[in-house]
């Protein structure tokens, strides 16, 4: 067993930096403005390489979810969730559903963004929107 | 040769298995089970494997020029304990391997291509989740959300299959009856590690490891060892009454989006699988009623809808009838991993449904023989890249 760990490549610092200062920022294409998640050197659309960071709405749509039963890792004593999000500027990023769960199916419903603090390391969850 | 290479499209044709071999599944897993020390390492197991697939394919040692070793041994060191330098080889997971075979022959670097898989996983404690979870080196998905505690390939199709069944309505009982029926299958397969049957109920009240999937619809770990002799068709036609031909092959990657899951969650792989299907179907010059039986690549159940759906068996959204009717069972109209496939065979990551369409076709399956068993039809399509792989007479 052991611990979940993110990661880390050279592009995926400036991610976690803006997580732990609570506001979710994405890599996108300063050439054609394509989101690109997780972030990588390069823009898949039109292969530019210049880069900026942008700072998301933190809103966004579950496109699927699942509930572990099995312990994997240390950190994620079971039954825990996780759930596919679409965010609203494109990419789907997985998360952690918080809070009241729906009845049924959980697919469709809107979300929003918050940060929690996992076991030392601040990261993104998902909250049902009102 | 001219006129019969006219005939030839593609890959079609120019090459026919004329040997197969595997370990003793069933055996060496109850061995271990019962607390016996694994006697074999991978490059064991494969090498075992090999000597089988050699003595059946009545070849000798030195008649091999080629060598395809599978992912999880190192090529060089089995060629090495194998006594066999060759010239032409390389590396590849089990379709990939019998498609290079193929390309190989075609292009003259090789006539008489040995492909040899051993893992020795269940021994060697290989952890497909959690850390360190295997495949993360080479697919990204496999550890990118880690974080957040979503890690296993069980996990991943889990989320796909989710989606897929709130879609298209296919319900629970009916994903079942892949385990249900590729226990059956096995319980006629004397070689299966898994051969007890399942019903339904077992299948319902199994427990959950990902939900919505269920232990039954999660694939073996288990150690073993595949091997096959691939050699060039007019050469194999002298060799033996009954090799069987590499009739059509196909591939088509989705990587675009892969590691946020974009093609998974949105498309199932339904836009690679009909661009191969298009391939394959063509270079064989068959289509999917001429398919006597599929060997579905199923390291979890949910695969074979998808599969059957994009290769056209039946039409998207309605693989949940087609497997409520049991037609993917030994006596539908399309029998569906006749040997009980990675949920019940064996967990030998595609190699084993290479030599279970070979003995198909030579019609040497004994009671899970499927009758008049013209064409067999291999499909994969892990992380969404589709396979595929026609085996005839």
């Amino acid at each position: 067993m052991g611990k979940t760990t993110p990661v880390m490549s050279l592009s995926d610092a400036p991610m976690w930096q803006s997580i732990e200062n609570g506001k979710l920022a994405l890599m996108a294409c300063k050439t054609c403005g394509t989101y690109r998640y997780p972030p990588s050197p390069i823009c898949p659309k039109c292969l530019s390489m210049e880069t900026e960071w942008k700072p998301i709405a933190g809103t966004g749509t579950i496109l699927s979810w699942v509930v572990f039963h099995r312990k994997y890792f240390d950190d994620f004593p079971p039954p825990y969730n996780a759930v596919a999000v679409r965010l609203d500027e494109g990419p789907i990023i997985m998360t952690n559903l918080v809070g009241e769960e729906p009845e049924g199916s959980w697919i469709g419903k809107r979300v929003s963004l918050e940060y929690v603090d996992h076991d030392g390391r601040r990261q993104h969850a998902a909250r049902i929107a009102e | 040769m001219q006129a019969a290479d006219e005939e030839r499209k593609g890959l079609s044709k120019v090459a026919s298995v004329v040997g197969v071999g595997h370990t003793d599944w069933h055996t060496d897993y109850r061995a271990q089970r019962a607390g016996e020390k694994a006697t074999l390492d991978s490059v064991g197991l494969g090498a075992l494997a090999f000597v089988r697939a050699l003595e059946d394919s009545g070849l000798k040692r030195d008649d091999i020029d080629g060598l395809i070793v599978g992912p999880t041994t190192p090529y060089e060191r089995m060629g090495e304990v194998l006594g066999l330098d060759v010239r032409w080889g390389g590396q590849a997971d089990a379709m990939l391997a019998v498609i290079q075979a193929c390309m190989a022959i075609k292009s003259g670097l090789a006539e008489v291509v040995a492909l040899v898989y051993g893992n020795a996983q269940r021994s060697q404690k290989v952890n497909y989740g959690g850390t360190n979870a295997a495949g993360g080196a080479s697919f990204l998905s496999y550890v990118y959300h880690a974080p957040w505690g979503f890690t296993s390939q069980g996990a991943l199709y889990a989320l796909m299959f989710r989606r897929y069944m709130e879609e298209t309505g296919l319900k629970p009982e009916e994903l079942g009856q892949v385990a249900v029926a590729q226990r059956a299958a096995a319980s006629l397969n004397p070689e299966a590690v898994m051969q007890k049957p399942i019903t339904i109920e077992d299948y319902l009240t199994s427990a959950f490891v990902c939900e919505p999937l269920h232990l039954f619809d999660y694939c073996l770990i288990n150690d073993g060892g595949v091997a096959l002799i691939i050699c060039e068709a007019e050469r194999a036609r002298s060799l033996r009454p009954d090799p069987v031909v590499i009739h059509g092959v196909g591939r088509y990657d989705l990587n675009s989006g892969a590691t946020s899951l974009e093609p998974r969650l949105t498309e199932y792989y339904l836009p690679a699988q009909q661009k191969v299907a298009r391939q394959v179907f063509d270079m064989a010059g068959v289509g999917p009623q001429d398919i006597s039986s599929a060997q579905i690549y199923d390291s979890f159940s949910c695969h074979i809808p998808l599969a059957l759906e994009g290769y056209g068996y039946c039409p998207p959204g309605g693989a949940g009838k087609f497997l409520a009717e049991g037609q993917h069972a030994l006596g539908g109209t399309l029998p569906v991993n006749t040997s009980g496939g990675h949920l019940s065979e064996s967990y030998m990551q595609g190699w084993g449904h290479q030599i279970e369409a070979v003995r198909q076709v030579r019609g040497t399956c004994g009671k899970r023989q499927v009758p008049d068993c013209n064409f067999v039809h291999y499909s994969s399509d892990v992380a969404g890249k589709a396979v595929s792989i026609i085996y005839g007479r």
